[in-house]
């Protein structure tokens, strides 16, 4: 795995300062990880994360001290040819119950430093690669024991495989087929049990998400045109919106806008979710899932956006490489299992039960 | 560094829970991310002239016995767990692991195998609590994987866990003396009805209680504590009841259960996830679709569902019913390998009734 994020995704030179975010139950991963960056000749350094401390932060901290940001996260920022955040927690819910408006304010005072990162990557600048270290609390979250949960990490990221770069080149290739395609069609239908959404991508650009930038990785996403949507669609794979669940999400769209909503379970979330700005009852972003090493939703967006054979859509922010011009402060990925259900492309069935047949 | 809570807790478990005297035989077990409280506990056990002992479990054990025992393995006993549990004087179980769903992907079928092979040993060690030859108490060590279930930090669930065992008052033994009254009282009023009827949204299901003995949970076998509960006459239960709180087991969570009872019996069982667990679990033998228990959980320094029964049960203002084996020493008389223990959160929309007048209105007791 160390390997393939070392040699593929962030493809490490000689010289090039390496930033590793982990956090401590990850560093097994860490360790293999320093070893294959040095191996390239790179210059690897380590910070943790750490929530447990930053639960402290927001318990006991003030205004000033949730606002502070050492010099030093924004030198590594400004210096780092790549960066590399590895997940990987001890308790999913460490922050659940932490003051979302003082989280705001952390937020908001990391933001500059959120910019300088997409300023450089915008620039090609600076390579960055997220990904998963299996734990215990992401197997107990996804139902599973930490072997099997192992597993199912590996085979997503296809280092269950002999050659594991090998196959990420040949998804790559496999996508930028169905991207060139899609570049030219106009309109996109989605068919299925409780769904028939219809979406102009009219000049907007699709991007090929082959495990670099997210590792793994195994879709590709456009920015719908924002008023375009009309329709319903039902979403069946579960979901988390900051932390709470929600279930059986139903959207109907007229003229682009979510104009009724409704979840079997979460649906106060659903509500508050769709009212926080003026764009967020838009779509920012439509996309397939195109890795078929994810057989099963876990409860983990890295992983669940990814299920071969699903699609999904975004209500909120849209990403400005696609073309959207969707802005807002959410950016929530809503999944629905395609195994039952089929795309249009300009009239013409493209995608059939979780397969593109083109 | 540290917590004095921990210390403290197991002063409580020690003292007041398992009253150890001198010369005791005391085991102590748990997993290994328990080992604060099972060292605080060893040393409180040997300040008490007691001969402690420690069973230690350690991460993913259980998962690989699971996965690569042949049946013969599955049913081995070890000749030492049969001494111990004939001959021990006291026994301290800390539950505490790393993921609540390590067993999810056993097959039901090898744990059903060894369950069965340890179900003589598992009866002598239940008979000897019951007549009082072996003390026992179940506790919790605060640990990440239960905070993740609850929902909260480590540290909010540390003090969630703690403040349900009175260890944030100055003398938590004292506080637990003044619970064991409160309920005395309690059981002592239950204990004269005849009948309990719980009626609430989807809900109007009776009993007969008549006959059987209240027990007073008072922080002896359970630690936290905080329940009276009775065995309901076995062929008594009708009606019907809706679970709002998810029904936890086995690690797995069964949603919007309903269940229909006629003479004692379910006739009909609904869950909106969960419906083939729950209707294996009924189908397991002929007593599993019986009630074996019926509860009033009394421990009002628990609000919150986290996901544990140990907890969940005790929310005061609470009721619990559980479907399968009945506890003997409350006179029931049910059998079955099962002892599932549903919550209904009757804070809110609920009346019950004793004969005939209301006894508890949106989880405020009239005598408690």
């Amino acid at each position: 795995m160390a390997e393939t994020i070392a040699g593929y995704s962030l493809s490490l030179k000689s010289g090039e300062q390496v930033l590793v975010l982990a956090s401590v139950p990850a560093l097994p991963l860490v360790r293999e990880f320093y070893a294959a960056a040095l191996g390239a000749g790179a210059l690897p350094f380590l910070r943790t994360f750490n929530p447990e401390l930053d639960e402290v932060l927001y318990r006991h901290g003030n205004d000033e001290q949730l606002r502070f940001v050492p010099a030093s996260d924004r030198l590594d920022i400004e210096t780092c040819a790549a960066r590399l955040a590895i997940r990987g927690d001890e308790n999913l819910a460490t922050l659940a119950g932490a003051d979302p408006a003082r989280l705001a304010i952390g937020r908001k005072a990391r933001k500059p430093l959120m910019d300088i990162f997409m300023e450089r990557k915008g620039r090609g600048e600076l390579k960055s690669c997220l990904t998963q270290y299996p734990t215990n609390a992401s197997a107990q979250e996804a139902g599973m024991s930490l072997a099997a949960y192992a597993d199912f990490v590996f085979a997503a990221c296809f280092v269950d495989q002999p050659d594991p770069i090998a196959a990420w080149k040949r998804l790559s290739a496999e996508q930028q087929r169905y991207v060139d395609f899609l570049n030219k069609v106009k309109t996109l239908r989605v068919e299925g049990p409780g769904t028939d959404l219809t979406l102009s991508v009219e000049g907007r650009r699709w991007v090929n998400s082959d495990g670099k930038a997210n590792f793994p990785s195994g879709e590709v996403f456009t920015g719908p045109v924002e008023d375009s949507a009309e329709g319903r669609i039902t979403f069946d794979v579960p979901t988390l919106f900051t932390g709470h669940p929600v279930e059986g999400i139903e959207l109907e769209f007229r003229g682009g806008r979510a104009v009724k909503a409704s979840a079997a379970r979460g649906n106060d979330m659903l509500q508050s979710a769709l009212d926080t700005d003026e764009r967020s009852r838009y779509l920012g972003e439509f996309a397939f899932g195109l890795n078929y090493g994810i057989t099963r939703p876990t409860r983990n967006i890295l992983f669940d956006e990814k299920i071969g054979g699903s699609i999904h859509t975004a209500i909120g922010a849209g990403y400005p490489e696609t073309g959207s011009t969707n802005r807002s402060g959410i950016h929530w990925d809503m999944i629905k299992d395609m195994k039952q259900g089929r795309v249009l492309a300009d009239g013409m069935s493209v995608y059939e039960n979780g397969r593109f047949i083109v | 560094m540290a917590d004095a809570r921990v210390e403290k807790l197991a002063k409580v478990l020690v003292h007041y829970s398992l009253h150890i005297k001198k010369g005791d035989w005391v085991r102590i077990e748990g997993s290994a991310v328990a080992q604060d409280l099972i060292r605080a506990a060893f040393i409180e056990v040997l300040k008490a002239g007691g001969n402690p002992m420690t069973r230690l479990g350690l991460p993913r054990l259980g998962h690989d016995f699971y996965t690569l025992a042949s049946p013969a393995q599955l049913k081995f006993i070890a000749p030492t767990a049969s001494l111990e549990t004939d001959q021990l004087d006291a026994s301290l179980s800390i539950w505490a692991g790393w993921n609540s769903k390590e067993f999810s992907g056993i097959d039901p079928k090898k744990m059903a195998v060894s369950q069965a092979a340890n179900k003589e040993l598992f009866d002598r060690y239940l008979k000897r609590i019951a007549s009082g030859s072996l003390k026992w108490c179940g506790t919790l060590f605060p640990n990440y994987s239960s905070a993740q279930d609850a929902e909260m930090s480590l540290s909010e669930y540390e003090d969630f866990v703690y403040r349900a065992g009175n260890l944030d008052k100055r003398d938590p033994v004292a506080e637990w003396q003044k619970v064991s009254r409160a309920q005395a009282k309690l059981v002592r009023f239950l204990g004269i009805l005849k009948t309990i009827r719980i009626v609430g949204p989807d809900t109007d299901l009776a009993f007969n209680v008549a006959g059987r003995k209240w027990i007073n949970c008072d922080g002896h076998e359970n630690f936290p504590d905080g329940e009276v509960f009775t065995g309901p006459v076995e062929n008594s239960a009708e009606g019907r009841i809706r679970y709002s709180f998810p029904a936890v087991h086995g690690g797995r969570e069964v949603e919007n259960v309903r269940l229909t009872f006629k003479n004692g019996k379910v006739v009909e069982a609904k869950a909106d996830k969960g419906q083939d667990y729950l209707n294996a679990m009924l189908d397991s033998d002929a007593g599993a679709r019986f009630v074996g228990e019926l509860a009033f959980g009394t421990n009002y320094s628990i609000k919150r569902f986290t996901k544990n029964t140990l907890f969940d049960e005790k929310i005061g203002g609470t009721m619990h019913i559980a479907v399968g084996a009945s506890l003997p020493e409350s006179g029931g008389r049910n059998k079955s390998s099962l002892h599932w223990d549903m919550v209904c959160d009757t804070r809110k929309g609920f009346t019950v009734y004793g004969d005939g007048k209301p006894i508890m209105k949106d989880g405020k007791h009239s005598r408690f």
